[in-house]
């Protein structure tokens, strides 16, 4: 089955991954260093979290490539390692993949940098740093999560630059943030709305939310998305806010209540269901039992 | 038109985000030798206060608040050399040594809390990111900051904002600085456990947090 006939298919709910970056840090990552050099460094740490997904029922896992754009390996002094971070990061990812019936998803972060009057970022310079990204990993996977944009024209840059390499889907995910009275923005002030507009203009197959909201917020967020649009919706919450616990940071919501949320929003009409900080392979369990009693 | 309309237009200038009016009006402020430390207070740092409140209220967002934040500080930049040589400065609300603490490098939310200090009268130093608790401690000292700021994004590091309170224990100054932290995973909690005196969720609260610190 391709991405395109799981969306075709009304019955079917898509089940995707939870967490990369708070599982890394369960097996001490070392702070600071990021996680995607681990592709390199520790294979076997982040073949385990990716494949603790796909064996917990996830659908579609993501590579772990969230902070591997130029932009942000430049920062980081890396950028010579583009090509063989997000290589091996397919290669970790196609070896435990299970053989049938399960996708690859090529997982776009945010640059870190943010344009004028806040960074110094151009709309050039984030689109060729996201196209050599998705250059590498076109080879692999089977689809598109483009997550965490706070900045609707930086998510515009990385769609135009995957749409130069691949014909491949796309969901297209912001992160909000709720406001005291005027709903749902990001911090680079665009609304939901001006969001939805802009993303059904460059024809994204999905429209998506992830991040800082927690499963409870997000039910709101839902409800407003998917009356504003007629495409599919996909949403990746936190499992609450984090807290440190006797040096471990810690999730203060159970998974029984995310997956409880979880289900509110695909009563509400979600296609796309999966979690972000904080949620693991038991939080994917969970939710490939509930879409299975469905 | 007289001084309290003068303020209010400049308090304008900063909330619609107009620098060339603001650039203007500081000058004509010089030019009319109005009393420049009443022209900050009354005049471009009530604007820049609005900006916070139309923060809090979700009107402004990020590129607003840099914007009205950095023409805040030109238009000041315009009077200082006067208020220098007149004798009177601007009163400083306080001085403030900010930091991204060791195994972080993310700098943009620290940058913010700077630049929105700064424009509410806060003399800043920003060591960037990545930086030791040792030479955030020695730096204070040195400097004789008030206010230590440390800001981490990431849970991991976090660990290393208490670092920053276990030395200047050791060093039995704990109580010459006030400590407060920043940053996406830090809550009250956490600054309960390490002792520090507070937290901001955002630009706009680290300026409520520091004055009400001062």
């Amino acid at each position: 089955m391709s991405f395109t006939q799981w969306l075709g298919n009304e019955s079917k709910i898509i089940l995707f991954d939870g967490a990369m970056g708070t599982q890394l840090m369960q097996h001490n990552l070392d702070p600071g260093k990021i996680p995607d050099l681990l592709n390199i460094e520790n294979p076997e740490i982040v073949k385990n979290v990716l494949a603790s997904y796909y064996d917990s029922g996830a659908d579609m896992v993501q590579t772990c490539t969230f902070s591997s754009n130029l932009v942000n390996l430049e920062r980081q002094h890396l950028s010579n390692r583009l090509q063989k971070i997000n290589l091996e990061a397919l290669r970790n990812i196609k070896d435990i993949k299970p053989s049938s019936g399960k996708l690859i998803v090529g997982d776009i972060g945010p640059s870190g940098e943010f344009r004028p009057p806040v960074g110094e970022a151009s709309g050039d310079q984030w689109k060729n740093g996201f196209q050599q990204q998705a250059e590498v990993l076109e080879a692999g996977v089977d689809l598109w999560h483009i997550e965490t944009m706070s900045d609707l024209q930086e998510m515009s840059a990385a769609i135009h630059a995957i749409k130069e390499v691949s014909q491949k889907p796309i969901i297209a995910s912001m992160t909000y943030r709720k406001t005291k009275t005027r709903g749902f923005f990001t911090i680079m002030g665009d609304s939901l709305e001006t969001c939805v507009n802009t993303l059904e203009k460059e024809n994204v197959d999905v429209i998506g939310a992830n991040c800082t909201l927690g499963s409870d917020q997000m039910i709101e967020l839902a409800k407003e998305l998917v009356q504003m649009t007629d495409k599919p919706v996909s949403v990746k919450p936190n499992a609450g806010q984090p807290r440190l616990e006797g040096g471990n940071t810690v999730y203060n919501q159970s998974p029984d209540e995310f997956v409880n949320d979880i289900e509110q929003m695909i009563n509400l009409g979600v296609k796309i269901v999966g979690g972000c900080c904080g949620t693991t392979p038991i939080h994917i369990q969970k939710m490939r039992m509930l879409i299975d009693n469905r | 038109m007289d001084a309290e309309e003068i303020y209010k237009e400049m308090a304008d200038s900063i909330v619609n985000l107009d620098q060339e009016k603001a650039l203007k009006l500081a000058n004509q402020a010089l030019n009319e030798e109005m009393d420049l430390l009443k022209v900050i207070e009354k005049g471009f740092g009530e604007g820049i206060r609005k900006v916070g409140d139309l923060w809090d209220d979700g009107e402004f967002f990020l590129p607003e608040l840099m914007s009205g934040a950095q023409i805040m500080e030109k238009a000041v930049d315009v009077l200082t050399p006067k208020l220098q040589s007149s004798g009177s400065e601007r009163q400083s609300s306080g001085k403030v040594l900010l930091a991204t603490i060791e195994g972080d490098i993310h700098s943009i939310g620290k940058t913010i809390v700077a630049t929105m200090l700064r424009a509410n009268g806060f003399q800043v130093i920003d060591l960037g990111t990545d930086v030791k608790a040792e030479k955030i401690v020695n730096v204070a000292i040195n400097a004789n900051v008030d206010i230590i700021g440390v800001s981490t994004l990431l849970t991991t590091t976090m660990l290393n904002q208490k670092k920053v309170i276990e030395i200047l224990e050791q060093k039995n100054i704990r109580n010459n600085f006030k400590v407060i932290f920043g940053g996406a995973p830090v809550t009250q909690g956490w600054v309960d456990e390490c002792h520090a005196d507070g937290y901001a969720e955002n630009a706009v609260e680290s300026v409520k947090l520091a004055k009400s610190l001062m």
